[in-house]
């Protein structure tokens, strides 16, 4: 969403109510979404969850181009469409939405924090197990991508796809590590979430904030998700406050939520559930 | 261990001991840890022992550059600022140092490199008259080429450009950026308690320049001094760890402030001088060479004398 926008967009948004119909657009979960833009997807369902807001679940093929920002995923509320879990929050917010009012300042800026340490160091090392390690590249991700599309279309897209991510990378200084690293990494990362996670709940207290929903997708993801080898999801589960908060969420929020509701088969759309 | 680590870094200005956010990080921790560091300032990132700087060259494991590298191999060496912290606020400080990479690391390049009258009243002034001759001319725009390329992959957005929208973007993100930091900071000396740690450094690397340099549009600077705990925070820390370095910047400005602005750029002007006369010299002897001296030393290989033989060549071709 553009900046010049947002003020204009948020305005409206206020206005109007969270209608029934939204949906959220992501690839297609059987043959084509990636575990990068899975893991992002269930966050974002997670947190409309969290608030109560209903939204209808559609995959398309060409999710990735009808985004805004041309990431996914993105959602589709009355007239608007936001992309991504930073800009959709903020929208959320504009209409009377929010799961962090309860917190003082400085937990804010812990959990935005937080939130950035996931985004820099598990959405990356997703990203470069994915595009850059060559057994997962070639075997999962580019046939993955490209799935959708007829040759020569899917060979270009899926190489494209990839070049730009390592320019990413070697912008960001990651092109020079190796898989140890990276999974390194990873477990750092789980660390310290496991550390300020501690024994709560949640990670503030009693209430699941933000941080909670984006924390459940990715970690979700990865146990859930087969790659080449599954040593990623090993270093997950060597955190067991970590497994049992997955377990948690997934509880509380999608698997009651689905039985409740009439439409519940439509809406399951997280894929398979952990143990 | 008992050779001391040799560090390359950016050299200093404005009351800094560095102009770079990642030598600043290395410098910062260094003092921070208390590492007998043998410190080369310099400005011209081929002379350091990877290419880049900052970089840190060690005896037994070779040349490290990222900033976090660095501070791993020091740690190595048993100098570790974060030994006080607690395994959680060992965890807040990766997410705080994520959230300073992520949110402000892309304003602070956007400021000095990419936003047209900073970069070129500033950034691009200081670089040229810093680097060594036949350098300055390249390296400033390659370096600048680079961190828009970085600013555009880390944002998802090849098209980025500088602009109000690009400008708005960024810095919004910067100024939460420095609440969260300015909040989380509260009324402490450090983030954590009354000793620095690597996070510390981290959030000066990024702050102190904002807060040093003199940029032609300095929104992010207006809303920093706007924090008084922030700088506060930077001016403790430059005080209490980099004492040489201000008088050194006191020095400087004062020295320029003296001189005032009309001999403030001589040696620069010299240089241009001088520059242009080569250039003249250059290619009016090109244009000789093209033209009429082709032609001498063609005859002289002949043998025979210049004129009478090139004008005999015209008759025949006349003819």
């Amino acid at each position: 969403m553009s900046l010049a926008a947002e003020a204009f967009v948020s305005q409206i948004a206020a206005a109007e109510p969270w209608p029934e119909n939204a949906t959220l657009y992501q690839p297609l979960r059987e043959d084509q979404i990636l575990l990068s833009d899975c893991a992002s997807s269930l966050a974002v369902q997670a947190y409309l969850r969290m608030l109560g807001l209903p939204v209808r679940v559609r995959c398309r093929a060409n999710a990735e181009y009808m985004s805004p920002s041309g990431k996914v995923p993105f959602i589709h509320v009355g007239n608007q469409v936001v992309s991504e879990l930073g800009p959709i929050m903020q929208f959320t917010r504009a209409k009377g939405h929010s799961l962090s009012d309860s917190l003082d300042d400085v937990q804010r800026a812990e959990m935005k924090a937080y939130m950035e340490l996931v985004n820099n160091m598990l959405l990356t090392a997703e990203l470069y197990i994915q595009w850059c390690y060559q057994n997962t590249a070639a075997e999962i991700t580019r046939p993955r991508y490209s799935s959708p599309y007829s040759w020569p279309l899917n060979h270009i897209l899926a190489y494209q796809k990839q070049w730009e991510v390592r320019r990413k990378m070697n912008a960001i200084g990651w092109a020079g590590k190796s898989l140890e690293q990276v999974y390194e990494d990873v477990s750092q990362c789980c660390q310290a979430l496991s550390q300020r996670l501690g024994t709560q709940p949640f990670f503030f207290n009693k209430q699941p904030t933000e941080l909670d929903a984006l924390v459940f997708g990715h970690l979700f993801t990865i146990l859930t998700t087969r790659l080449t080898t599954d040593e990623l999801s090993e270093k997950i589960k060597s955190f067991s406050n970590l497994l049992s908060f997955c377990r948690r969420i997934e509880q509380a929020y999608f698997e009651s939520q689905d039985r409740d509701s009439q439409s519940g088969a439509l809406d399951y759309s997280k894929g398979p559930s952990l143990m | 261990m008992a050779a001391p680590l040799e560090l390359f870094c950016w050299k200093g200005s404005w009351g800094l001991p560095s102009v770079d956010t990642g030598s600043l990080i290395v410098l910062a921790y260094a003092r921070f840890a208390g590492t007998p560091l043998k410190v080369h300032k310099i400005s011209n990132p081929w002379r350091s022992p990877t290419g880049s700087l900052p970089a840190l060259k060690t005896k037994e494991d070779g040349s490290f550059s990222q900033p976090s590298k660095i501070i791993i191999q020091l740690r190595k060496q048993k100098y570790n600022a974060d030994y006080d912290l607690s395994a959680k606020e060992g965890a807040d400080t990766l997410a705080f140092i994520s959230l300073v990479e992520e949110k402000l690391m892309p304003a602070l390049i956007y400021a000095l490199w990419i936003d047209p009258k900073n970069y070129a009243e500033v950034t691009r002034r200081w670089h040229a008259e810093n680097i060594s001759f036949p350098l300055n001319f390249v390296l400033p725009s390659c370096m600048q080429s680079r961190q828009l390329e970085r600013v555009r992959l880390m944002r998802g957005n090849g098209t980025l450009e500088a602009g109000e929208e690009a400008e708005k973007e960024l810095y919004s993100d910067a100024l939460e950026c420095m609440n969260l930091l300015s909040q989380r900071l509260g009324s402490n000396r450090f983030f954590f308690g009354d000793s620095p740690s690597s996070l510390d450094a981290y959030v000066f690397g990024h702050l102190a320049p904002i807060l040093k340099i003199r940029l032609p549009s300095n929104k992010l600077q207006q809303h920093l001094k706007d924090m008084d705990n922030l700088t506060n925070f930077c001016s403790n820390i430059l005080s209490l760890y980099f004492p040489d370095e201000i008088r050194e910047g006191m020095g400087q400005s004062a020295s320029n402030v003296q001189e005032g602005s009309e001999f403030d750029h001589e040696p620069y002007k010299r240089r241009k001088q001088l520059l242009s006369v080569l250039v003249a010299v250059a290619a009016m002897l090109g244009y000789a060479f093209l033209t009429g001296i082709v032609a001498i030393e063609h005859v002289k290989e002949k043998g025979s004398t210049g004129n009478t033989a090139s004008t005999d060549l015209q008759i025949e071709e006349d003819e």
